[in-house]
């Protein structure tokens, strides 16, 4: 570590704190707020299908259920991996400080699992599961019979009963998933000592970067999942959830500019090291990564896709490479807060500088092994719940959905 | 009350126990019994050997060192920032010595130049400063306006 703090001083600017030579927030940092981002934007997308009973989009509701559970059980790894005592991890559950937001996520986080996801998952996949556990045999039979919990009951009227439970257990999981990822927004928003952070809007522009970037993943996956199992992709859906995209990211846009434009106009205290990090320091990673390729180009993507002109063939590689840029640009978007919240010294009179390892704790392949992890969870879940077998009851219609 | 859910309540209810029972065996007794922290811990860093002693026990032995420095310049810095803690040397003052650096590296700690301090505190320039000889030779460290060593 310290050869690299010799290296970080070369690159040093201006004044800054002798505590500010290490940035203490790693890339780690930045994928945590990301991968919590991922998990409430999946879980909004099929709150949102089931309660507004969007017909077009249901292909992708228990896809995005099951793609915000694997995502969740990541959640926390990065933050586990950054503290390096995960042996201490539940102590924070075990005696929680009611003053501490960090706290405050362990339950947000245990309720959001335990009785949003789990229970909403259970629920709506108890008709299968009761199904297949009287048709599988082996680890999967053995599997399913644990998770039917013995009751066998799938008379339509105890159906009904299920859907409406589950309906209900959206309604208390869309403001959940909301909390789960404002308060991470909270906790930097919280930050008065740092212009770059300080902010009330904070918590609400994380969440809608999330939702740009959940819509993002479920398409993609989608998108991805059909190819691979060599089905038509229902174009109807991918339409109607690009569409989404396009107004999420209009809104988050809006939001992003109100946070610039609040920024500029007040001219409060370090507006000027603001200027400077903004077309120096993070030139590449914010003008051009997060607003031109993460935002802008998408936009523009997705905008073409709408206007009609643009055969189905096309429309797909226009939503690959949109929701493709969207998921860096919101990674950007979480490096430039964390880091850029860093490298910008309280002297308001110089910058610090990050250099990421490529090996070892706090690094690239620690962070990009994170980020595979939730890719093969999903891969499991898949297999042992298949998604796309029965339409589910909510949606009363005929057509296959594969 | 339906089978299923009676089930999902019993599989909640019992993750619960096992997370106070968990806890009970893992949060120390003692935890919380100040505030947020091990109450025992205190009462063990109290059984802990003391490692400093004060510049008024000194007096007993070094009272000449003691008068000198307590006029002087240094009469701000303990006997115990230069000599380190130095309780054990005073129980036993021949088997345990005190630590004694002389060096110029040791004076320019506090002393050589450097922007982060502030700019009322006396600072040299180590480069050039007494020319290279050791800062005691000149200043006396008990009392640093004294010139000519101890
Ligand atoms: C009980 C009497 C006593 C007390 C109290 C005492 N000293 Fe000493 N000190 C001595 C004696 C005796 C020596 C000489 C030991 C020797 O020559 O080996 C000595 C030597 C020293 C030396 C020189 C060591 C060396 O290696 O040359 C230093 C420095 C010193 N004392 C510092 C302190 C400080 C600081 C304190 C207060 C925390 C202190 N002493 C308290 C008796 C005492
Ligand atoms: C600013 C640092 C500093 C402070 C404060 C200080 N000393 Fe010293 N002391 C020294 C240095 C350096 C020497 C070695 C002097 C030399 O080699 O000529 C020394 C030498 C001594 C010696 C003699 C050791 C020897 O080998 O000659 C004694 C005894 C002593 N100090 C005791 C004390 C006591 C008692 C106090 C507090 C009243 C005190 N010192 C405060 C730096 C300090
Ligand atoms: C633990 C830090 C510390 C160490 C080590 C230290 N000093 Fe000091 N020195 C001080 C402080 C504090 C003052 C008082 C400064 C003030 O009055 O503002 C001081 C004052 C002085 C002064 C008087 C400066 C003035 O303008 O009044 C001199 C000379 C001096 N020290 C020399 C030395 C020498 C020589 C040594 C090495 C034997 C030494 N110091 C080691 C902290 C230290
Ligand atoms: C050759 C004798 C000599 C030596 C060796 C020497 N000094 Fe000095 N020092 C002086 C004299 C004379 C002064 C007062 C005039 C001055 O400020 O230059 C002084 C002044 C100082 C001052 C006060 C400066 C100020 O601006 O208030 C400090 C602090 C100091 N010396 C520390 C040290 C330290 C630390 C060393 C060892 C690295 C050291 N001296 C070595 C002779 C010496």
């Amino acid at each position: 570590m310290s050869e690299i703090l010799w290296e970080v001083l070369n690159h040093i600017e201006g004044f800054i704190y002798p505590n500010e030579v290490e940035v203490n927030w790693s890339v780690l940092i930045a994928l945590y707020p990301y991968i919590t981002g991922l998990v409430a934007g999946a879980f909004i997308v099929a709150s949102l299908e089931r309660v507004f009973k969007v017909e077009a989009v249901k292909p992708t509701y228990r896809l995005a259920l099951l793609t915000a559970l694997a995502f969740l059980l990541a959640a926390p790894l990065p933050l586990v991996a950054h503290l390096g005592h995960p042996e201490r991890a539940l102590e924070i559950m075990f005696t929680p400080h009611l003053t501490s937001a960090m706290a405050g996520f362990g339950f947000v986080y245990a309720w959001y699992l335990l009785i949003v996801l789990l229970l909403e998952l259970g629920y709506d996949y108890r008709k299968d599961v009761v199904k297949w556990a009287q048709t599988a045999t082996g680890f999967r039979g053995f599997l399913y019979r644990i998770l039917t919990m013995g009751d066998y009951d799938i008379s339509e009227e105890t159906l009904k009963k299920d859907e409406k439970l589950v309906g209900i257990i959206t309604v208390i999981g869309l403001p959940s998933a909301a909390f789960l990822h404002g308060y991470v927004g909270f906790i930097f928003g919280s930050v008065k000592a740092n212009p770059w952070w300080s902010s009330p809007l904070m918590p609400i522009i994380f969440l809608f970067s999330a939702m740009v970037s959940g819509i993002a993943l479920v398409l993609l996956i989608y998108m991805a999942s059909t190819k691979l199992r060599g089905k038509e992709m229902d174009m109807e859906c991918v339409d109607t959830l690009a569409g989404y995209l396009l107004y999420t990211y209009i809104l988050d846009l809006g939001l992003e500019f109100m946070e610039i434009a609040h920024l500029l106009y007040t001219q409060e205290e370090g507006i000027d090291a603001i200027l400077i990090l903004i077309n120096d320091k993070l030139f590449v990673s914010f003008i051009i990564i997060q607003i031109f390729f993460g935002t802008l180009i998408p936009i523009t993507l997705l905008v073409l896709s709408k206007t009609g002109l643009f055969r189905a063939k096309v429309r797909k590689f226009f939503y690959i490479s949109a929701s493709l840029l969207t998921l860096i640009g919101v990674f950007a978007m979480r490096w430039n807060v964390v880091i850029g919240g860093q490298i910008l010294s309280k002297t308001f009179r110089g910058y610090g500088y990050y250099i990421m390892p490529l090996f070892g704790p706090e690094s690239l392949t620690l962070a990009l092994a994170i980020m595979v992890l939730p890719f093969i969870l999903l891969a499991i879940f898949v297999k042992l719940l298949p998604p796309w077998d029965e339409p589910p009851l909510w949606m009363k219609t005929e057509r296959r959905y594969d | 009350m339906r089978k299923i859910h009676i089930r999902v309540a019993m599989v909640y209810i019992t993750a619960a126990i096992l997370f106070l029972i968990i806890r009970s065996f893992v949060v120390p007794p003692t935890f919380g019994e100040y505030d947020w922290y091990r109450g025992d811990s205190v009462r063990e860093i109290m059984e802990l050997p003391p490692q400093h002693a004060n510049a008024t026990v000194c007096k007993d032995c070094h009272s000449e060192r003691y008068d000198l420095w307590s006029g002087g310049a240094h009469s701000t810095v303990s006997c115990e920032s230069c000599h380190g803690p130095s309780y054990s040397h005073t129980k036993d003052p021949i088997i345990v010595s005190a630590n004694v650096d002389n060096s110029r590296e040791f004076c320019g700690l506090c002393h050589a130049q450097n922007p982060s301090r502030p700019a009322d505190f006396p600072q040299i320039d180590m480069d050039t400063h007494g020319n290279g000889n050791l800062c005691v030779v000149c200043h006396n460290p008990h009392s640093p306006w004294v010139f000519g060593g101890e």
